[in-house]
């Protein structure tokens, strides 16, 4: 008895240690005072401009995961002396039920756009004050006042992007050019698709020449009955890293997103992203305030020094999207000449106007939600 | 009334509420509550924008049976009866149950090993049945995608051995299958039947062996007629261990299976996040648990819980 | 004991071990992997000033991951602590008491096994959702004093699926208890109090270190309820590595188990060490 409870002491003396020592090795960040505003690195944080007046000792944001360069929330917190708390998420849905409850004290969120227009009407998310962004101006206007967010009342453009086709060239010898030719049987078992029933539902609407948000019975019977014939070739659904099977040869193609299919191509060359015929899905991630943040002034000041073309041009080097941030690109341009011909001769990340202007783009269709729901699990549920 | 205060009066009593106090603030509180919120809710009918209207509607349930009204029916006439969720159901179960026997088969030398081995040697034994439990349990399952992938170990392995002796080999396709998700399941879930099948088997008299053994009874049958019925408890309690969280999972399912494989866990899961249904996936939870339950009465009644789940 | 060992029994045993370690070797080795797609291994990594250990050095300076590794000790910590004691009290409540609602206390102490994660996850998030509105209403309480949630959400709830699982193992150690000792303990004069410390515990106590373990585990490794309760800063190492499912998973992941499972280790092999030199 006496050695149990020794060896409980020794054991429990043991993890507090290791916690211990955890917590002296990770206090690191953003911690540093006065001085040059540059971070252990050697990366210079640049100055923000403007510098707004912020109390508040935090700012907690809500984000998706790696989505954010570690160099700009350090820079934010050595320039204002602010802590930074992030949390994230890697689904729209995950957000939105926490944000729902109403218990979550988070001053920035980051919701894609199908999801602002009922996160608005449910009162989650608050209306900008475009007093207190002056660097709003900062944004190419092709990525404003678009229909989820007339005038940008909530929202303020991150990232944008499109899901479209994506081949291995090596593999595949016969490349598909529209939605319709992912159903051609040489292709089975070989697929990688999102597993994100709108956009899967989505395109098969738009093999049939309908409306990609369509909320008619009818025509979603049809949608069914034709993704039933896909879903058996898919091999895998993947909407967390659906390149990582592509570059392990597990699938040879399928449908995936923007920053997927870069990276993908970085590792294999042979990998191509082939916007199809009946258009490409648009998508555009956004910041938004929820209602009740805690720390206002300090949301408002991250956003302002994020949008600053000297502190936004590090996603380009970091997270492979559209990039909806003119002085960020004429920053990149200036600065990093390498970094922005690479953006832009990339017809994945700097996106074709008429691929844009053919796209479509996912929005909410409300009471019809469950058909979709049903569909989804009747197609895959089967199997 | 007046009984229930005399029992009050009685110090034993008093000393037996003010220990469990705490526990009953816990279970009440975060258990209870919420549960019967989630029943609530699972009577309730959706908003278009995902909320919940409080009415009492069996339709979730009905839905879920496949007696709905609104189910599509194709091309027989309305009412049909629609399959659908009773599938998922059933494919539940199913997998469910092969987990369990699976891990009983694999589980089972083991834990006669250990309880037949050296009393010093078995904290150790056990020790290392657990330690894989302790590392996280998503990079467990993401293991097993490096082990089964086109391009990964086994594949690897077996296609150099089959190359040396110049056989050639296409790589199995093993991973994104209903096969994986069950290897994936039984891996998870092992320790929690052995464990509590070791204790059962620790249990045994060593002398009942030798009374077998005197008796002139072989292994076999000394196996058949004294080990297996008395370890019985422990595989009842191991069953329980396993069946309940398997029939909730939606991880392994989800990540080993491609999320092709749609089990309760998942159907769940779906409907309070992306359907924003939660009244639907309220009445899935709910009879979700009605069949832990019964499963669970079931054995409890017949078997008893006692040390055998404790152990684990 | 059994002094003639079956070889096949040995075999089959070591086969499953082995089944059981496979995967843990793997992301082991995969660790020191050269290649970041981390798909083949390609040979042992040797970058930077660490070598062969690049990964491990990356993840020492990832703080995201040695925030989330605190907050996941702490949180096991502080709900063990909580539900040992809590458990254990009402394991001896239980076992040896009459009072009004046992019954019901050992109804709802089943509960938490047989509710789906999701289902719990959800209803306190609802619940503390709820009783915060209130409070924050009532008492006035806004911007940084609002009650929302935190890494105490996460404490509470752990403690909540850990109970009944205290609560079990406990009383099973107190089923072939014998009160005989106790009594004689009383006898020589020591109170209540006394006997309880000096006697029935250390008796109990391999079942409530049992208990305490096993809590401890099921805190460890908790994601769905954690998910569903936890606030700005309290990262879990599930919920992180959840997470990075979204990038290419780098040998940086397979490090942080190897930490992991190292660290594990050591302390088995340490409380090995003191029981059997005290033995």
């Amino acid at each position: 008895m006496f050695t149990i409870r020794t060896t409980v002491w020794r054991g429990v003396a043991l993890v507090a240690l290791a916690s211990l020592m955890l917590a002296a090795c990770g206090g690191g960040a953003g911690q540093t005072s006065s001085g040059p505003k540059t971070l252990p690195s050697g990366f210079e944080c640049p100055e923000p401009s403007p510098k707004l007046d912020v109390t508040s000792k935090e700012v907690n944001l809500f984000v998706w995961t790696e989505y954010i360069p570690q160099d700009t929330i350090d820079c934010f917190q050595l320039v204002y002396g602010l802590t930074v708390n992030r949390d994230e998420y890697s689904a729209n849905e995950d957000m939105y039920a926490k944000l729902n409850s109403g218990s979550t004290s988070y001053d920035l969120v980051q919701p894609t756009d199908y999801i602002v227009g009922l996160m608005a009407r449910q009162g989650l998310i608050q209306k900008l004050d475009k007093s207190k962004l002056p660097n709003f101006g900062n944004l190419d206007p092709n990525y404003l006042n678009l229909a989820f967010d007339p005038n940008n009342e909530y929202t303020v453009p991150y990232q944008s992007g499109t899901d479209a086709i994506v081949v291995n060239t090596e593999k595949v010898t016969d490349v598909p050019t529209k939605w319709a030719d992912l159903w051609k049987p040489e292709y089975a078992g070989r697929m990688v698709f999102l597993d994100d029933s709108r956009a899967v539902i989505g395109l098969t609407l738009l093999t049939l020449g309908y409306d990609i948000n369509t909320t008619d019975p009818a025509q979603l019977e049809e949608a069914k009955a034709k993704l039933a014939e896909l879903v058996p070739n898919v091999k895998l659904f993947d909407s967390d890293s659906p390149k990582s099977a592509l570059i392990a040869g597990d699938v040879d193609l399928g449908m995936t997103w923007t920053g997927e299919a870069f990276l993908a191509q970085q590792e294999n060359a042979a990998i191509q992203y082939i916007y199809p015929e009946e258009g490409a899905l648009l998508w555009q991630d956004n910041y938004a305030i929820p209602t009740g943040a805690p720390h206002l002034d300090a949301a408002y000041a991250w956003l302002n020094y994020s949008l600053q073309g000297d502190v936004f041009w590090m996603m380009m080097r970091d997270f492979p999207y559209t990039n909806p941030n003119t002085a960020a690109l004429e920053f990149a341009k200036t600065n990093h000449k390498d970094l922005y011909d690479a953006y832009i001769n990339s017809p994945i990340t700097n996106t074709p106007a008429d691929i844009i202007k053919k796209g479509h783009r996912v929005d909410d269709v409300g009471d019809a939600l469950p058909l979709y729901d049903r569909i989804w699990t009747e197609v895959k549920g089967s199997n | 009334m007046a009984a229930w205060l005399n029992r009050l009066r009685d110090k034993h009593s008093r000393r037996g509420l003010l220990l469990i106090s705490p526990t009953l603030l816990w279970m009440i509180g975060l258990l209870i509550i919420p549960l019967i919120l989630v029943i609530i809710t699972s009577f309730g009918q959706r908003t278009a924008d995902g909320g919940v209207i409080y009415t009492f509607s069996p339709d979730n349930y009905l839905r879920l049976v496949g007696l709905s009204r609104n189910a599509p029916c194709g091309d027989t006439p309305p009412p049909c009866f629609d399959d659908l969720y009773v599938g998922i159901l059933w494919r539940s179960l199913v997998l469910a149950f092969q987990t369990t026997v699976l891990a009983i088969v694999v589980g089972y030398p083991l834990a006669y090993f250990v309880a037949r081995a050296p009393a010093k040697r078995r904290n150790l034994y056990l020790f290392l049945i657990l330690v894989p439990l302790w590392t996280n349990f998503v990079i467990r399952i993401y293991a097993w995608i490096m082990l089964l992938r086109t391009q990964g170990v086994i594949n690897g392995i077996v296609g150099w051995v089959l190359g040396l002796l110049h056989i050639s080999f296409t790589p199995w396709e093993m991973l994104y299958t209903p096969g994986a998700v069950l290897v994936g399941m039984v891996y998870e879930f092992l320790p929690f039947m052995i464990l509590p099948m070791y204790t059962s088997l620790e249990k045994i008299e060593p002398s009942l062996y030798e009374a077998a053994a005197d008796l002139g009874a072989n292994t076999l049958r000394t196996f058949l007629r004294v080990t297996l019925p008395l370890s019985a408890p422990g595989m009842v309690a191991g069953t329980i261990l396993v069946f309940i969280p398997v029939m909730g999972t939606f991880i392994v399912s989800d990540i080993l299976g491609g999320r092709q494989v749609i089990l309760v866990g998942n159907l769940i899961q779906n409907q309070f996040l992306s359907a924003r249904d939660p009244t639907f996936g309220s009445a899935a939870s709910i009879i979700l648990m009605v069949m832990t339950l019964i499963v669970t009465i079931f054995y409890a009644r017949r078997f008893g819980f006692g040390e055998e789940v404790a152990s684990a | 004991m059994s002094n003639r060992r079956s070889p096949w029994l040995v075999l089959v045993s070591s086969l499953v071990y082995v089944f059981l370690y496979v995967p843990i070797v793997v992301l082991v080795v995969f660790s020191f992997n050269s290649s970041r797609t981390n798909v083949v291994f390609e040979g042992v990594v040797n970058q930077g000033p660490c070598g062969p250990f690049y990964w491990f050095c990356q993840l020492f300076s990832n703080g995201e991951v040695l925030t989330a590794a605190q907050n996941t000790l702490t949180i096991a910590f502080v709900s063990t602590l909580a539900a040992t004691t809590i458990g254990t009290m009402a394991a001896l409540a239980l076992q040896r008491h009459e009072f009004p609602a046992k019954s019901f206390s050992e109804v709802s102490l089943y509960i938490p096994i047989v509710i789906p994660e999701i289902v719990m996850g959800i209803g306190i998030l609802v619940l503390f959702s709820t009783i915060f509105r209130f409070l924050n209403n009532a008492l006035g309480l806004s911007g940084d004093q609002r009650l929302s949630l935190s890494l105490w959400t996460v404490i509470v709830s752990h403690i909540a699926f850990s109970i009944p699982f205290v609560t079990l193992v406990v009383r099973a150690r107190l089923h072939g208890f014998d009160k005989a000792v106790e009594e004689a303990a009383m006898d020589l004069g020591a109170n209540e109090w006394v006997t309880f410390w000096r006697v029935t515990l250390p008796m109990i106590a391999p079942g409530v270190l049992s208990g305490a373990m096993l809590a401890f585990t099921l805190s460890l490794d908790d994601f769905v309820i954690t998910f569903f309760t936890n606030g700005p800063g309290a990262t879990t190492l599930p919920i992180y590595v959840y997470g990075l499912l979204r990038r290419i998973i780098t040998p940086e992941v397979n490090a942080l188990s190897t930490v992991w499972i190292a660290m594990v280790l050591i302390v088995l092999l340490i409380s090995q060490r003191l029981e059997s030199r005290s033995t």
